[in-house]
């Protein structure tokens, strides 16, 4: 029994804490990946800090904040993940440290370029280049790396080779001091540095103690930390790959949040990234080159283009999207063409083989062997896929709009939004007349019944009975009286008088002083409000100030509205218990319908605990004040 | 007594002028226009005015405006304003000039009209009525408050009616107690909200009135 549904309750209970507390929460873990990528350092701590500090204090930016924040956890995963594998260096290090081999690579496998780096067993590393490698190699060894090697890092070679951010080069190389018994001198060396190949055997037959020291300093601090403690680095790619893809999954839900509810960007921020979404795609596809084409001045350049493009031809941007993935894609496809002549050149299974030479970076792949050549031509088909999917969607509807004028797809999504808000509002309002209908028939109008019936009584009994009339015609008095105060209720419903006299920012000061607790009021508000914008803006803040009250138990609320720019804005925060859904009551759904007939917008932000922040965006034009006349 | 009324609607208007006839008050003018008003107030100087809050020709506040128009050439002219409903913001700026001398009330008041004739002599002689409607209001917006909640029920409804603008006498017959009693109430209820206590009923009403109105 137990197993399956011990694990039910378990995400029942994690899914319950989660809301509780907000999915904010969750940035603290992605935060806390920047320690196991960079390694424990006062900017890693400082992030988590950070996110635990934003996760308490503001749980709903804290939710907003996880899909970008996941998105740059996956690409630095990825990026991490391309210098442990795409790194000679490191690559050495953790094949020593994990097979226990004398370790040397061949780079590039060509002869003009080869290359030898050598891990000496007393801690040093010996770089060789060929006197035939071509002009402008460069080894690089991060001074990190260097600092740590006990033996130190000596670059041997044509004086035209160097080394970059290495420790400085008269720094003390140590000859080697021990020597594998039966090891096989391979390659040559310009300084009689010797090179082995195959599996180690030691004088005496166990690895000399520096050699044990060796493989735990040698380990360059972002390699220790992340491939180590993951798994030696063969879970972080898969982690940093399910991380990206659930935030760029997540990311247009909270853009497209961000349209309906949140209201934290400039309106017309807002409304810019909404339109030119797959526009602004180009500057992180562009950023995926870096991997793809390598770290060089033109991807760089390409990156710039991307953001210039963006910024002054946003509609081009988004149409270079599925053309910069397809070259991607040609890229990778290229990649998985050599896997055979590849194969050719390894005896033994694929997968299991060791690589040739350092390889060639592509996305988070380091393409070595025909296994992850395949798997390159499996990313460059992903890249393909997502191309083709947004080709539709950009080159598409740009055509379409270009060739066929007429069918203007947002024009045509407009003349939706207008569809249904119409409907809505007319099915609002048949239901009011309804309300008003009803209202009517079983309040004043019953009670003007029962009035007639009194009189007509009074006028039986009062020839024979003047005290029974008398207390027949007190009570008719008071069923007017009543009839009254219900019609003066349905009016206030109906349209409340102040609002008729005087505009929504009397009202809305009226309302206050109707509400049992404190109301502070930011009113900006300089001419009136066409009727039936003021209306419903006034049902929609006396809808949440009831909710501040019934639901919430808050203790204080500040409205605040303003008009500018031809938007009115209306906030209404309280400091409830929070944990208002507009998908759950009906109340603020209604005022949604009733806002959206104006093409306005609702937003609310209530995380469990509070405050309940409620934005309400009006497009509206304000008529100049209007003047009493007496 | 000469009293001017300003009511829109000619049925109220006939009605209203018969009812303050029949109880020997003079109608100095009877209008049904905010402008027209506002001309008799300052021209006649009627020792009282029953004003519609709401008036031709914009249909909205004009009524109240007018009168508070009025109130600013003549410092305390005496005005009783009618609504068919109640509004705190409107109680607070006819009280904000301290002067006195106003009523605010429902159209409803006119039913009994032993009270709202008192009502409207109470507003004629410098006093203050305040609508037990807009007082239940304030009331009920204060009770949470530290100093309200602490007086006893017996104060409280003493509290509702002093605001309402009623004499101890009133207050007495109303709640079947002797005037000692009320004035035993009022003497706690003043201390028990820091108010300084005054003799003299209007500036009584017109202190209460402020301190809920805060």
């Amino acid at each position: 029994m137990g197993c399956m549904q011990m694990l039910v309750l378990l995400w029942r209970i994690l899914t319950n804490v989660l809301r509780r507390l907000g999915w904010g929460l969750l940035l603290v873990p992605v935060a806390a990946m920047g320690i196991a990528l960079f390694g424990l350092n006062l900017w890693t701590l400082a992030a988590v800090v950070l996110a635990t500090v934003v996760a308490v204090q503001w749980p709903a930016a804290a939710a907003r904040a996880l899909p970008p924040s996941m998105v740059g956890a996956g690409l630095s995963g990825l990026f991490v993940a391309g210098r442990i594998t795409g790194s000679p260096v490191n690559w050495v290090v953790s094949k020593f440290t994990a097979v226990g081999k004398v370790a040397q690579i061949p780079a590039k496998g060509s002869p003009a370029g080869l290359r030898w780096v050598t891990i000496t067993p007393n801690g040093g590393m010996q770089v060789t280049f060929s006197p035939k490698a071509p002009p402008g190699w460069t080894m690089g060894v991060p001074a990190a790396v260097a600092k740590r090697l006990p033996g130190g890092v000596k670059a041997v070679g044509p004086k035209r080779m160097f080394l970059p951010r290495q420790v400085p080069a008269q720094r003390k190389f140590v000859p080697n001091q021990f020597v594998p018994a039966n090891a096989t001198p391979k390659g040559a060396s310009l300084h009689g540095a010797q090179f082995f190949s195959g599996p180690a055997k030691f004088a005496g037959g166990q690895p000399p103690a520096a050699f044990a020291k060796m493989g735990h300093l040698a380990r360059p601090p972002w390699a220790v930390q992340a491939p180590a403690g993951l798994w030696h680095g063969r879970l972080l790619v898969p982690l940093a790959l399910l991380l990206l893809t659930l935030g760029l999954w997540l990311t247009p839900r909270t853009l497209a949040g961000l349209r309906g509810r949140g209201a934290i960007l400039a309106p017309e921020v807002r409304r810019w990234l909404v339109a030119n979404r797959w526009g602004v795609l180009l500057v992180p596809v562009t950023l995926i080159g870096l991997t793809v084409f390598g770290v060089r001045p033109w991807t760089i350049a390409a990156v710039i283009a991307a953001v210039v493009v963006l910024a002054r031809w946003p509609r081009a941007a988004a149409d270079l999207v599925p053309v910069v993935l397809a070259i991607f894609a040609v890229r990778g496809f290229q990649l998985a063409a050599n896997w055979q002549s590849m194969a050719a050149a390894f005896q033994g299974p694929a997968f299991n083989a060791p690589p040739a030479g350092p390889g060639v970076e592509y996305g988070a792949l380091l393409v070595d062997s025909p296994g992850t050549a395949l798997l390159a031509g499996v990313e460059a088909s992903v890249f393909l896929a997502l191309g083709a999917w947004l080709v539709p969607r950009t080159i598409g509807t740009h055509a379409r709009t270009v060739f066929n004028p007429g069918t203007d797809v947002e024009l045509a999504g407009r003349v939706q939004r207008l569809t249904e808000s119409r409907s809505h509002a007319v099915d609002a309002a048949t239901s009011e007349l309804r309300r008003i209908e009803r209202d009517l028939h079983d309040g004043a109008q019953a009670r003007l019944v029962a009035l007639g019936m009194n009189l007509r009584a009074v006028e039986r009994v009062l020839p024979t009975n003047p005290q029974a009339a008398l207390a027949l015609v007190a009570e008719a008095r008071e069923s007017s009286v009543r009839a009254l105060n219900e019609l003066r209720d349905l009016i206030r419903g109906i349209y409340p008088p102040v609002l008729a006299d005087r505009g929504l920012g009397h009202a809305v000061r009226a309302l206050s002083l109707d509400t049992p607790m404190p109301t502070e009021l930011d009113i900006d508000l300089p001419g009136r409000l066409p009727a039936p914008v003021e209306s419903a803006c006034y049902f929609a803040i006396a809808e949440a100030l009831a909710n501040a009250v019934k639901h919430a138990s808050a203790r204080k609320v500040h409205i605040r509205i303003k008009h500018a720019d031809d938007i009115l804005r209306i906030e209404v925060a309280d400091d409830g218990v929070g944990g208002a859904d507009p998908a759950l009551g009906t109340g603020l759904q209604g005022v949604e319908r009733r806002l959206g007939t104006f093409d306005g917008i609702l937003a609310v932000s209530s995380p469990p605990g509070g405050p309940t922040m409620i934005v309400m965006e009006v497009p509206c034009a304000l008529s100049s004040p209007k003047t009493f006349s007496s | 007594m000469r009293v001017v009324v300003a009511e829109d609607l000619f049925l109220l208007r006939d009605g209203l002028t018969r009812l303050l006839t029949a109880h020997d008050f003079e109608i100095a003018a009877a209008v049904d226009n905010a402008p027209g008003l506002l001309c008799a107030l300052l021209e006649q100087r009627p020792d009282v005015a029953i004003v519609d809050v709401r008036l031709p020709p914009a249909f909205a506040d004009d009524g109240l405006q007018a009168a508070l128009t009025a109130r600013r050439e003549v410092p305390g002219l005496p005005v009783v304003l009618l609504s068919q409903y109640v509004e705190q913001l409107y109680a607070r700026e006819l009280l904000a000039d301290q002067a006195g001398a106003v009523g605010y009330l429902l159209k409803d008041r006119v039913f009994n009209d032993d009270q709202f004739v008192d009502a409207i002599r109470t507003v004629a002689g410098g006093g203050t009525v305040m609508d037990p409607e807009v007082v239940t209001k304030l009331l009920g917006r204060r009770s949470r408050d530290e100093p309200v909640s602490r007086l006893s029920g017996r104060e409280r409804e003493v509290l509702a009616l002093m605001a309402e603008g009623r004499s101890n006498v009133a207050i007495a017959q109303r709640l079947f107690i002797t005037e000692k009693a009320v004035s035993k109430h009022t003497t706690s209820i003043f201390t028990k909200l820091d108010l300084a206590a005054s003799e003299d009923d209007n500036r009584r009403v017109l202190a209460v009135l402020a301190y809920l109105n805060a």
